[in-house]
């Protein structure tokens, strides 16, 4: 055998491939993970410096086209509703994740069978449910066990983030109107826990963790899977795969940090470079794409918020960013409101004061003058946010699709996304915020601030390689191989039939897991290049 | 670095105190040292911003003040939100200012993981337990709510 040939390469080292690597290279088998980015640099993780937020908007700028990190490539978002967000390096966006952790529900794997739309998923709830409790033990997973919105559960290993003032005075609130509400569960420890450490409520977390308490994969993973033996390498940009003349895949070729090309073989290869960066390999390669469906069903969930602001000192500059609690009371669908699905909303602390005064959620203009104070003592500490996260149905012309016009640093063609959002979640949207209103003035508030749609809120990817049994519906089978290539296996989001309501990278995770060990479970009978 | 001129200095020194003037017990902008120190902390934070201040200060120089801030927030000259950017975070960085408004800046407080275990005690999710079971189960699974 060639003695550069591994078992497997993964594109990809943010919690998919770590989950992956982590299950590969447990079962004995060599594996190279290719990065295009490098490893996060904590020394700009600012919180509790004065120049935090002013740090914060560039460099954990959540818009691969606004930070322009030498990891990044380019996405033409001038013709999407919304723009996708990502963070290109070591751990993935996951680097940049509010580490909301919310496992999808039963009824997201039946949208078909349920409510009569889009396609049921080739595995239901049970199947994941495993998989689930595994990664919540990777991914230091705080919370508490016996929400009734969902089956019952093990346990995860850490208790829940605290409530404090927001977040009580929010379930006070949806007690008082009788709605459903639990503890926020987020991969946020709130105990020493492995390498992480316990949480510091600096309201922080999409802007890099300082603590090193948010569960990330350069985190959580990578130090212990370089120390196992993984071969991590990091801006190393895949270009493409490369094939064989039987039509399986023999590895990736790509550029590495000095501009070197390079080709690493390997008998698998596994794509976990997200929804957007997975199609951008495949299109590039022109291969798994008999359906057609290679960069289509691209799905984004559409994103609004509902701020209040109160005249008590909550002290809302304070918590994890993770949220304090979560409600799924209008989750599942009613047809009655106009819409089918639904959505999930979570409470959070309203964080440090620059944002609240800049043109953005708190108002198009800001406030200038001596409305500058009045805004200004109004909002900091005073005011708590409820975010809405709409189930986006998937519909075969919202795509990403490589763009002849843009190239990375390594001359690899950039992608434009193509994304419209549905009358369906714009219905669902309307009715989650005059429901949000509702609850903000239950909960006391003064004034209220009701954002729908934020374009800048893409940060879930999700879609555009579906899984399913039939080739011509679907690009890999239920466990991510290619259909058309049986090498070749996806196990990132894009595989994902529907996109649930909820933040998606516990069910990333999870899925990711189960596939990798069906790989390993399957390995004897894997067919691999001559 | 860019270096901001002294001149600059005080063309954003006349913006900054119509942006933030003094008023309801808090310093202006000039008093919290926007255009001196805080602009020397927010370029260091921020080399990218220094060129795009420049350009935008050269271009309205020669207008007073309120006509600036007129001209900038109506987009006649673009740059305000690189104005806005550094009038405001420049602000937010002064010890002053956050000793006013009473906000420690992050200071770190370790979370309590007892918190939510306290306040069950309270009863405060038995309501959302006495209600039971909200979610759809799989079909075919056998489960009801
Ligand atoms: C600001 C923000 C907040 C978020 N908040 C939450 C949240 O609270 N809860 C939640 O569940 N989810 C959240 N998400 C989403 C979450 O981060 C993702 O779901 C998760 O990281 C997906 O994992 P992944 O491994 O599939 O992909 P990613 O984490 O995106 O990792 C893909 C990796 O592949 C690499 N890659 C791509 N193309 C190539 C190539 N050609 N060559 C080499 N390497 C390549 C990339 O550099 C990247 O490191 C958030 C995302 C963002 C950006
Ligand atoms: S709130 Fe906790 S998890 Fe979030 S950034 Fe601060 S220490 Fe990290």
């Amino acid at each position: 055998m060639d003695v550069d040939r591994v078992d497997a390469v993964i594109v990809g080292a943010g919690p998919s491939g770590a989950v992956t690597a982590r299950r590969l290279a447990d079962a004995g088998m060599s594996v190279v993970c290719l990065e295009q980015g490098g490893w996060p640099d904590y020394s700009k993780a600012r919180a509790g410096f004065p120049d935090f937020e002013l740090v914060a908007r560039k460099h954990w700028d959540w818009n691969p086209n606004t930070r322009r990190a030498p990891g990044d490539y380019p996405v033409d978002d001038g013709d999407s509703d919304i723009t996708a967000l990502m963070y290109n390096g070591v751990g993935g966006s996951a680097v940049m994740y509010a580490a909301h952790w919310e496992r999808f529900l039963p009824s997201d794997f039946r949208v078909r069978t349920l409510d009569g739309v889009a396609d049921d998923w080739p595995v239901t709830y049970e199947d994941l449910e495993p998989y689930f409790d595994e990664v919540e033990r990777q991914f230091a997973v705080s919370g508490l066990e016996g929400d009734p919105a969902l089956p019952p559960a093990t346990a995860p290993p850490l208790p829940p983030v605290p409530l404090n003032k927001v977040g009580r005075r929010g379930a006070e609130a949806l007690n008082r109107l009788g709605w459903h509400w639990w503890p926020g569960s987020n991969a946020i420890a709130t105990k020493d826990y492995g390498r992480l450490h316990a949480c510091a409520q600096s309201t922080a977390c999409p802007f890099g963790c300082p603590v090193g308490a948010k569960a990330s994969p350069d985190r959580t993973h990578w130090p212990d899977l370089v120390a196992d033996g993984v071969r991590l390498v990091t801006g190393a940009r895949v270009r493409e795969l490369v094939t064989t003349a039987s039509g399986l895949v023999d590895g990736v070729g790509y550029v590495d940090h000095d501009g070197v090309e390079r080709i690493q073989r390997a008998q698998v290869v596994i794509l976990c470079a997200n929804a957007i960066g997975t199609p951008r390999i495949l299109l590039n390669s022109g291969l798994a794409n008999s359906s057609g469906l290679v960069g289509r069903r691209l799905m984004m969930h559409p994103f609004g918020n509902a701020i209040g602001i109160f005249d008590e000192d909550l002290e809302s500059w304070r918590g994890p960013l993770g949220q304090h609690l979560h409600s799924l009371q209008f989750y599942e669908t009613d047809v009655a409101r106009g819409f089918v699905r639904g959505a999930k909303w979570n409470l959070l602390p309203s964080g440090a004061p620059l944002s609240m005064m800049l043109p953005g959620l708190w108002g198009t203009e800001g406030s200038w003058g001596e409305d500058f104070h009045t805004a200004l003592r109004a909002r900091l500490g005073r005011s708590a946010i409820w975010t809405v996260i709409c189930e986006d149905l998937p519909d075969e012309s919202n795509r990403v699709v490589l763009d002849p016009d843009t190239v990375d640093a390594a001359g690899v063609p950039g992608v434009r996304i193509e994304y419209r959002t549905s009358e369906n979640a714009r219905a669902m949207m309307d009715f989650h915020l005059t429901k949000l209103e509702l609850v903000l003035r239950e909960m006391g508030a003064t004034q209220t601030i009701l954002n729908g749609h934020i374009r800048a809120s893409g940060w879930h990817l999700m879609g555009t390689a579906v899984m399913g049994r039939d080739p011509a519906t679907s690009v890999v089978d239920p466990v991510g191989r290619c259909h058309d290539v049986p090498n070749l296996f996806v196990l990132d989001g894009s595989t994902f039939p529907t996109s649930s309501g909820v933040n998606p990278t516990a069910t990333i995770a999870a899925n990711a897991l189960r596939c990798a060990d069906a790989l390993v479970r399957d390995r004897a009978a894997q067919v691999v290049p001559a | 670095m860019t270096a901001i001129a002294p001149d600059l200095r005080a063309v954003l020194a006349g913006i900054a105190d119509v942006l933030i003037p003094a008023a309801q017990g808090m310093p202006s902008a000039t008093e919290a040292g926007v255009p001196e120190a805080l602009l020397d902390e927010v370029v260091r934070a921020r080399p990218d911003l220094a060129a795009p201040l420049v350009e935008v200060l050269t271009a309205v120089a020669t207008d007073d003040a309120a006509t600036a801030v007129a001209r900038l927030r109506a987009g006649a000259v673009p740059g305000f939100d690189t104005v806005a950017v550094v009038v405001a975070g420049g602000y937010l960085m002064s010890p002053r200012v956050m000793a006013e408004l009473g906000y420690p800046g992050q200071e770190a407080k370790i979370v309590d993981p007892d918190d939510v275990i306290r306040t069950l005690h309270d009863g405060l999710l038995d309501p959302v337990i006495e209600r039971g079971p909200i979610y759809r189960p799989t079909p075919g699974t056998g489960e009801s709510r």
